[in-house]
């Protein structure tokens, strides 16, 4: 009897009607609320609404190691549409107002569909003052029209440090993706250099503005008196430790060349300049990049975007052999009482190697100062691959620098390895005549050279090479300071006198480089000429001054040129003079931290 | 021809399509109301990801052999109650309810996996040979086996899901094949339990209509005097729990009873919902162009609100298009349970129809104002991995049964 309850018709109808019944009662609902009611709420959800406005936060400034702005923000409008309001009938209206060719809206329209109607759109960028006024009279006439000041970034030192800073640009779809947590369409993000490399310091945090608005979404007026808005933050400013003169006096010397200069404290590790030449205007970069300017920058031949300081690997040249002086002394291979005779050259393994003069009988100074080749043929055969490669790796040869800009390449150093799978087994040893003066397949890269020489200066010990001290805080304005790695050779000071010697006499003695003399700053370098298959020899220079306290030790590439001497040298004396007199003009204390909320855009928000 | 015929004959697509169709319909609004929230940007993928995952559990499930339901009942209720113990001690806290267990960075929610737990083991008792759902003991066991997941759910405390479980018992006993005055003894604590939330003279006023029935059904003075006294502690337990809900559930069932009390606090997502969904009107504002939804006037608009998005951008035709998908797959299950012979399959059916069925009600009724704001996902649409797989495991089960239905005749 109760089996037949199980499932039975009746309980199965009674189901069967409870179901229908709600939904019947969900349907009768949706009709009342979505067709009877739909006016309504249509005015609803029209009058209630509160527009969030997003406020971009001002970027963070540059300053120099000497407190001086090198790049800052300059403000600047953009016209904006928020497709939901927008007519396209006004499409030829504004087009010719802001001079652009019919279909220029439809066209970024077109491209944004993808994202919210609400999400107002950036038409154009740095539109002029008569545009804004324009918009301000006919605003009524134009819905869903607007424009919002922005900030672009402004290079008021008068350096260029294309390479170094880097610019900002709109973010890419790629990126968008994967940050997306942080940037909407239309945002700007650092997109190379130091801009790229401190993003997250410099760009603040975005704030918003609640504002109410009407069914045409029109403001009108702040929700809850603006007690619920979030302010924007502006990002933190960063202190760089480039000099701007030493950067100046590097790119006007560098101007019509291609190649690159270096320079750094060797005490610190901190870059004083960073140049790369060609380079190219970064203000052009900041706002409305034209396409003309950068369909120039792409097709030229001599690369501009190229960042030479950091990425163009070729051999060093003679500049080895300081490297080589110090790993067969530090090892006992030779004293300063070893000599070897030079009589023009020399045959190792049944080639004859050459040097550019007759230098006669010299120790390991004199080496150094005349740059004698056959002096340092015969040193890496006494030093021995393996060792050669040890202490080329040491001073950091084929190993990235670890620069905070990033983008670097680590050069190579050929190991006996490399040769036997080039070779094989018998691979011919008179390649190691070329490779002890720095010629054939060893490469190394400005930036390495830099940190080299400063490694010589300082006695074997410096710090990572660094563009950035550390960053300001918004609202103490303190600095908030980088830690870089020590790097410590462990090679003992002795070692490195005697190569310093040689380096002295190379500009202060008969050496190679007497044409950068001067009676107030005692400089000691080397030079360097390197032979390649494309044109002339390419130009180096190493140096550092003053030579009893190392201050500022520089490295100078300058590509098919010809002698080091002639064209490295130069540049190098140059950026040195730049750090070094106004080092001795600023004898008096000091300059305190100058009053950073005047004239500079950026800094006055932070208080 | 033939082969098509072979193919329907083992695959109910009356299951499957209309699944499928509420399932995209879920991604198109759960991509609508994520666009412009940069926290919940990824959802759109994860749920696509959580789809390709509930297809394949769907094609497992869909082969086993169908006596496997029965033979992992008592075990997988075992384990559900396991796991529902291990989430209050150990379980994330999300929104007010501990109701996650975090397993390599990816969210899990017991709860939705005991439902169908508790079925089974629910279906494999009132399918005992000598089970008389007449007799008391039979009753108080078949409420047990509902209530301690129930009074664990309430812990956490998810209320949502503990009127689904009280759904399930109560349809799965009225399928069984429970007297009207089994039905009045079971139902009527619950319904006193209700009214005490409305205050005392609700409470008085419900006590006496039990009073009435008891009369009525005229059994013997002992009996009626039990069934009163457990009306009674219903009524004082159900106050005892209110004081023990969360705040932020107190005021969601304040605001039910009094919705214009809290405007702007509790009832504000209710209000919010009705203008998104009133606004949309008979075609809809169009995708991606609802204003309620892309400037997001309710949070978390992808799970337990997702019925907004489709009614506002996707007007009256989407909601009710909704509504015809759900019915369509509701009638074919229970036709199927009605079919099927095999009492525990049978009220599986029922059961797992009861489970879709509540959720569908409170979430719909909660979007439209007939319902308090209870957190429940609306099934296939909503965003959640844990819900999606769990339902999907459900329809499985259903399309399994199908597949194997005449050798169960």
């Amino acid at each position: 009897m109760r089996a037949d309850k199980f499932a039975s018709l009746q309980r199965k109808s009674i189901i069967y009607f409870i179901i229908v019944g709600s939904f019947a009662v969900l349907g009768f609902r949706l009709f009342q609320m979505q067709i009877v009611e739909h006016t309504d709420y249509s005015e609803k959800a029209a009058s209630n609404s509160i527009k969030a406005i997003e406020e971009t936060p001002l970027r963070g400034v540059f300053y120099d190691r000497n407190m001086k702005v090198v790049v800052d923000n300059i403000p600047a409008y953009t016209l904006r549409i928020v497709p939901a309001d927008y007519d396209t009938t006004l499409n030829k209206i504004i087009e010719a107002e802001i001079g652009e060719k019919t279909g220029y809206i439809n066209k970024i329209l077109k491209e944004n569909r993808i994202y919210s109607k609400f999400i107002p759109v950036r038409i154009k960028r740095g539109i002029n003052f008569k545009v804004v006024s324009w918009l301000e009279e006919n605003s009524d006439h134009l819905p869903g029209v607007d424009y919002v000041v922005e900030m672009q970034r402004g290079y008021p030192a008068g350096i260029r440090g294309s390479h170094m800073f880097g610019y900002t640009k709109e973010i890419t779809p790629k990126l968008l993706e994967k940050y997306k947590d942080y940037y909407k369409p239309g945002d700007y993000i650092g997109y190379s250099g130091l801009e790229k490399a401190y993003e997250k310091i410099l760009r603040g945090e975005k704030g918003y503005d609640y504002v109410r608005v009407d069914s045409r979404r029109r403001e009108i007026g702040k929700y809850k008196n603006g007690a619920a808005d979030i302010p924007s933050v502006k990002g933190n400013d960063l202190i760089l430790t480039i000099d701007s003169d030493v950067q100046r006096a590097a790119e006007e010397a560098l101007k019509g060349r291609r190649g690159a200069a270096v320079a750094m404290d060797p005490k610190t590790g901190e870059i004083l300049a960073l140049a790369s030449a060609p380079d190219y205007d970064l203000s052009e970069f900041s706002y409305v990049t034209s396409k003309e300017y950068l369909q120039k920058l792409y097709n030229d031949p001599e690369k501009p975007f190229f960042n030479r300081a950091t990425m163009a690997a070729n051999p060093p040249g003679s500049t080895f052999k300081i490297m080589e002086a110090v790993a067969a002394l530090n090892s006992g291979v030779i004293t300063t009482a070893t000599t070897f005779t030079c009589r023009g050259g020399q045959e190792f393994y049944g080639r004859y190697f050459k040097c550019d003069a007759v230098h006669g009988t010299l120790n390991i100074v004199h080496a150094i100062e005349h740059s004698c080749n056959v002096f340092f043929y015969n040193l890496i055969y006494k030093i021995g691959m393996d060792r050669w490669d040890e202490y080329a790796s040491k001073f950091g040869f084929g190993h990235d620098t670890h620069i905070d800009i990033g983008d670097e390449v680590s050069g190579f150093i050929p190991t006996p390895g490399y040769y036997v799978k080039r070779y094989g087994p018998n691979w011919p040893k008179s390649i190691m005549a070329s490779l002890g003066i720095g010629q054939g397949e060893v490469s190394v890269t400005p930036i390495q050279l830099a940190k080299y020489v400063s490694l010589i200066a300082n006695d074997g010990v410096t710090y990572t090479p660094h563009l950035v001290r550390g960053y300001l805080t918004n609202n103490t304005r303190k600095l908030v300071p980088f830690s870089y790695k020590k790097i410590d050779l462990g090679i003992d000071s002795s070692i490195f006198n005697i190569v310093k010697e040689g380096m002295f006499l190379v500009v202060n003695g008969s050496g190679t480089a007497t044409n950068i003399r001067s009676k107030d700053i005692l400089i000691a370098g080397k030079t360097g000429t390197a032979q390649n298959p494309h044109g002339k020899n390419h130009a180096l220079f190493i140096g550092f001054a003053p030579f009893k306290d190392p201050k500022i030790a520089v490295a100078v590439f300058i590509e098919n040129v010809g002698f080091g001497a002639t064209y490295a040298a130069p540049v190098a004396k140059k950026m040195i003079d730049a750090y070094l007199e106004k080092d001795k003009n600023k004898n008096e204390e000091k300059k305190p931290i100058p009053d950073l909320n005047t004239k500079i855009i950026g800094a006055t928000i932070a208080n | 021809m033939r082969i098509d015929y072979k193919l329907n004959d083992k695959f109910d697509m009356g299951l499957v399509i209309p699944t499928l169709l509420l399932f995209f319909i879920g991604l198109a609004a759960i991509y609508s109301s994520t666009l412009n929230n940069p926290h919940a940007s990824g959802n759109f993928h994860k749920q696509l990801v959580w789809g390709i995952g509930a297809f394949i559990i769907f094609f497992i499930t869909y082969s086993i052999p169908t006596n496997t339901f029965k033979t992992l009942a008592v075990p997988s209720y075992l384990i559900s109650i396991l796991m529902l113990i291990v989430v209050l001690v150990i379980g994330k806290r999300i929104s007010g309810a501990k109701s996650w267990l975090g397993l390599e960075g990816l969210g899990f929610q017991p709860s939705e996996f005991a439902k169908l737990g508790t079925l089974l083991a629910l279906a494999s008792f009132l399918s005992r040979k000598n089970t008389d759902i007449e007799t008391f003991k039979d009753i108080l066991f078949a409420l047990g086996i509902g209530l301690i997941p129930i009074a664990l759910i309430m812990l956490e405390p998810d209320l949502g899901t503990s009127f689904v479980f009280i759904g399930l018992i109560l349809a799965l006993l009225f399928w069984k094949g429970i007297s009207l005055f089994g039905l009045f003894v079971v139902l009527s604590p619950g319904a006193v339990a209700v009214a005490s939330l409305f205050g005392t003279y609700y409470l008085l006023g419900a006590l006496l209509i039990v009073l009435l029935c008891l009369i009525i059904f005229k059994k013997d003075l002992f009996f009626s005097a039990s069934i009163f006294a457990l009306n009674l502690g219903a009524g004082f337990f159900t106050n005892y729990v209110y004081i023990a809900l969360s705040p932020h559930q107190q005021t969601r069932i304040r605001s039910f009873i009094n919705p214009s009390a809290d405007p702007l606090g509790a009832g504000y997502n209710a209000i919010q919902a009705k203008v998104a969904i009133g606004s949309g009107g008979f075609w809809g504002k169009g995708f991606l162009a609802g204003s309620q939804t892309q400037l997001q006037f309710i949070p978390e608009q992808w799970t337990d609100f997702i019925y907004c998005v489709i009614g506002e951008e996707f007007g009256f035709i989407g909601t009710i298009i909704t509504l015809i998908l759900f019915l369509y797959l509701f009638m074919r299950i229970l036709k199927l349970a009605n079919s099927a012979k095999d009492e525990f399959l049978s009220l599986t059916l029922v059961g797992i129809l009861t489970i879709y069925f509540i959720h569908l009600f409170i979430n719909i009724g909660m979007v439209v104002g007939i319902m308090p704001v209870i957190g429940i996902p609306l099934p296939f649409v909503s965003y959640g991995g844990s819900s999606l797989l769990a339902n999907i495991l459900m329809l499985g089960v259903a399309a399994n049964i199908y597949r194997t239905r005449k050798e169960y005749t």
